[in-house]
């Protein structure tokens, strides 16, 4: 007995570790993909890049953007009306939640109330809307304040929530819809879309499964599980894939570790033109309050090299040549064959002839902040470009936090900083609206503090224009002012960049016929195919 | 009863050190950079939803009012709610400090299992080829970061070798309920021997990587410590009486040796749970010192409080143990404690 006793150990070690070399084999289509943390599974809170993966997945909306082309396409609804200030939607009528509720005009109506009442995340996009009315079960019927024409893309930013679902799980709170249901769907869902939640873990990982009865069906081929991982270090994200962990990266790897893991087998994925890199300038302290010297600098200002900073492959980079204030393929930009944006040190030294400082008067603060390592390079850059104008600058390392509290007064926004933004529903009022009308200047979009009336006209004609042509006309005329007045270098065209593993198909972003014009949408997963 | 007594004492010692803890860590939350407000709701939010938040938070009252506001929900076990997963801070840690603890507690073994035997080694072998062996894994332990080490360990048996896994704490084709949050002792609930085996092959790396300062560390304070007792005069009567080496050191050199060694484990060990972030980070390791400077950087007031106060409050607890653990060894140390106190 005291024998058996003694070699028990041994015999779980033995058989542990046995064990170990003899894993189960992974379900053929388990797709593994990684982010930033921390996922936010609630309709009414998220923003980032990883909770737009999880709504894009999780939830339905009215519409999708189409695919390959501008423009909204019907999805939980087929049709839509505008009629003045009121835009009417028919629905469908063969929707069901993954919980099993039909989907009804109620859900929409819940939702939107819901966005409002919490009022955070995308909630700001929805600020013109008035009130959504249920008219029958598949008709519903938004009211706006005033016309504004990118209501429709701002609804794929609206993920319908199962009503009846949420309101079994409602926490404490006041009122009659208590906690709205926060509590619960932090760690739940209550949507129709293709996947459903298997487990949340905000710091380490949301896991997926395939909804089989979803109402367009999931292919055969896409995943049967999915797995997002978030905070993953760029090591060991790239250790992960060449050894067969991992599928796809995130954007926000290093082009180093991008090459590298290209040379391990691993191809590219590309998601363009829904944002740009933007050096942005303060043009309330002097010297760029003078619209020379910022024209000098824009000048000045190496785009090459910048975009070679973004290299990945000779084919691949993360940025390409700006033509514009607007990034090529959004409404109102500038063909790429019409000419991109070059370094012109005649035209630079031209308008610093014509600036009313003396730059060796001045040191200007040029911003970098600390989460993004690569803004460091571009700052170098800067430093470098600039001093050949004679501008002494002073680089400074900024933590987000401190940042967005910095850019709140003109008086301590850095001289230059820099910012990726993008336009949160592909459509360029919620680019260039954020950034540039004098009502919203002191955000982390809008170090410029531009005061500029014909941008602030234009920017609302943009909002208010009743057709296409006339959008696209008014975000032309804005296009032509902001390179006039230059309150931002355009520093290139944001082309967002995924590694992915051999073992994953992602069409939507492989192939720009299929391509969305939405942040994250092309990582949706009933459109990705896994190879055995 | 001495023992009790000390106890006793050292823990009311540690509830004063916990209250000064709570109150500058909730001064210095609230005194770095950033509004939580903002944060929290996103760059979007309009001055109202920052304001609205601002007053729930009642981030507006004063600073006393707020700590004593804290405190009172404190004593109900309630940590608040975390901006950064708008859940409990009390589910969090929940969730998070199970894994850190898992991760230190192997590590902690380690050091003891490695560090210990490796120091005793080199003062038996003193000045020959498994002395200076020692003294150079152990400098090479001590002088290089963990996170060093977590990176070339992960390279060489991760990613060349493939012998051992890089992420997380169990292979995703496993599916373990959550009982303890222990993956070792759920896994074993489970029954489920496979998925014990494999979460053990998923800690190895992590916690060699977090113990190899530490056993560099007791390597050498054991050696120098067994170096010197082997000169004392009473070992020179042990081997006078032939009594073999190995009884020598095992008996004689080695208890008395333990003492310092075991007080720098014991620190050493507690020091781990905040130093073990870059670990985590490095190994995907959803633990409790990840979540720690995920919070600061977020300026989620709560969380960071919780956290800061679970993180000194396991420091404390490991410095009990120790003072009753060295007490234990030496009778001396234990009368001496029991007199002071």
């Amino acid at each position: 007995m005291t024998m058996h006793l003694s070699k028990m150990p041994k015999v779980a070690l033995l058989t542990a570790l046995f064990a170990t070399s003899a894993l189960p084999a992974l379900a053929g289509g388990t797709l593994r993909l990684d982010e930033v943390p921390v996922g936010e599974l609630d309709p009414g809170k998220a923003l980032d890049y990883a909770d737009s993966l999880l709504m894009f997945n999780v939830y339905d909306t009215l519409v999708m953007p189409t695919a390959g082309a501008p423009g909204q396409s019907p999805h939980l609804a087929t049709e839509w009306t505008i009629e003045g200030n009121l835009v009417t939607f028919k629905l469908r009528d063969d929707v069901k939640f993954q919980s099993g509720n039909a989907f009804t005009a109620d859900d929409v109506v819940f939702s939107f109330d819901r966005m409002k009442a919490l009022g955070q995340g995308n909630a700001y996009l929805f600020s013109t809307v008035e009130k959504a009315e249920a008219v029958d079960a598949n008709t519903v019927k938004f009211t706006l304040s005033a016309a504004y024409a990118p209501f429709i893309a701002s609804l794929t930013r609206l993920p319908i929530l199962d009503k009846a679902l949420v309101l079994q799980h409602l926490g404490d709170g006041e009122g009659e819809m208590k906690d709205w249901g926060q509590a619960w769907l932090s760690a739940n869902s209550a949507g129709s879309g293709a996947y459903k939640i298997v487990s949340h873990n905000p710091q380490s990982e949301t896991v997926m499964s395939r909804n089989d009865g979803y109402f367009l069906g999931v292919p055969a081929e896409a995943p049967d599980e999915v797995r997002l991982r978030y905070g993953l270090e760029a090591a060991t994200v790239r250790a992960m894939v060449s050894s067969g962990e991992h599928d796809i990266t995130s954007q926000w790897l290093p082009p180093e570790v991008m090459m590298a893991m290209v040379g391990d087998g691993a191809h590219l994925l590309q998601e363009a033109g829904t944002g740009g890199f933007y050096i942005k300038l303060n043009t309330q302290k002097a010297p760029l309050d003078d619209v020379n010297c910022r024209l000098a600098l824009a000048n000045a200002f190496d785009y090459q090299t910048a975009m070679a900073i973004t290299q990945i492959t000779p084919e691949v980079a993360g940025g390409t040549a700006p033509t514009g204030a607007i990034p090529v393929g959004m409404l109102g930009a500038k063909p790429r064959d019409g000419g991109t944006l070059t370094r012109n040190m005649d035209a630079a030294k031209d308008y610093l002839s014509k600036c009313a400082y003396n730059p060796a008067d001045y040191t200007l603060e040029l911003s970098w902040v600390a989460e993004v390592p690569l803004e460091e390079r571009f700052a170098l850059l800067m430093q470098q470009n600039f001093s050949e104008l004679g501008f002494n600058t002073e680089i400074v390392r900024v933590p987000w936090v401190l940042f967005t509290e910095r850019v709140a007064k003109p008086e301590t926004t850095p001289n230059i900083s820099q910012v990726f933004v993008t336009a949160v529903t592909g459509d360029p009022d919620t680019l260039l609206y954020p950034m540039y009308h004098s009502s919203l200047s002191g955000t982390w979009q809008s170090p410029e503090y531009l005061k500029d009336a014909e941008v602030d006209a234009l920017l609302d004609k943009g909002r208010t224009a009743a057709t296409p042509a006339d959008r696209e006309a008014a975000y032309a005329a804005v296009n032509d002012r902001l390179m006039a007045l230059a309150p931002t270098i355009y520093g290139f065209d944001r082309n967002t960049v995924m590694a992915a593993s051999s073992r994953v198909s992602v069409p939507a972003m492989e192939d720009p016929a299929k391509a969305y014009a939405l942040d994250g949408m092309g990582l949706s997963f009933r459109l990705m195919a896994m190879k055995d | 009863m001495g023992f009790l007594r000390i106890f006793l004492r050292r823990l009311g010692t540690a509830l004063l050190v916990l209250f000064g803890v709570s109150l500058l860590i909730f001064v210095i939350a609230r005194v770095i950079p950033g509004d939580p407000a903002r944060v929290a709701l996103g760059p979007n939010a309009t001055a109202e939803q920052v304001s609205a938040l601002r007053e729930m938070l009642r981030l507006d009252d004063p600073v006393p009012l707020q700590y004593l506001h804290y405190m009172g929900r404190l004593f109900q076990g309630d940590l608040g709610i975390s901006l950064y997963t708008n859940r409990p801070v009390t589910t969090d840690i929940a969730e998070f400090l199970p894994a850190t603890l898992e991760l230190i507690l192997l590590a902690g073994v380690m050091m003891v299992a490695i560090g210990l035997p490796l120091g005793i080694l080199a003062a038996r072998y003193r000045g020959r080829w498994p002395d200076h062996l020692v003294r150079i894994a152990a400098l090479l332990g001590v002088s290089a970061p963990s996170f060093v080490w977590a990176v070339v360990l992960m390279l060489i048996f991760g990613f060349w070798l493939q012998w051992l896994p890089i992420q997380s704490r169990l292979h995703d084709s496993f599916t373990i309920a959550p009982v303890t949050g222990f993956m070792l002792i759920d896994t074993l609930i489970a029954g489920n021997l496979a998925a014990f085996g494999n979460a053990i092959s998923h800690l190895i790396l992590p916690a060699f990587a977090l113990a190899l300062s530490g056993i560099g560390q007791a390597a050498r304070l054991t050696r120098a410590n067994m170096i010197e007792t082997y000169d004392k005069p009473y070992i020179e009567m042990a081997r006078a009486y032939g009594f073999p080496e190995g009884r020598i050191a095992r008996r004689y050199a080695f208890k008395p040796s333990l003492i310092p060694s075991l007080t720098i484990i014991g620190l050493d060990f507690a020091a781990m749970l905040g130093s073990a972030f870059l670990v985590e980070q490095v190994f995907g390791w959803p633990g409790l010192s990840r979540y720690g400077v995920q919070v600061i950087l977020r300026k989620d007031l709560n969380a960071i409080v919780g956290t800061v106060l679970i993180i000194a409050a396991l420091f404390l607890l490991m410095n009990i143990l120790v003072d009753l653990l060295t007490g234990l060894l030496n009778p001396r140390i234990r009368h001496a404690q029991g007199d002071k106190a």
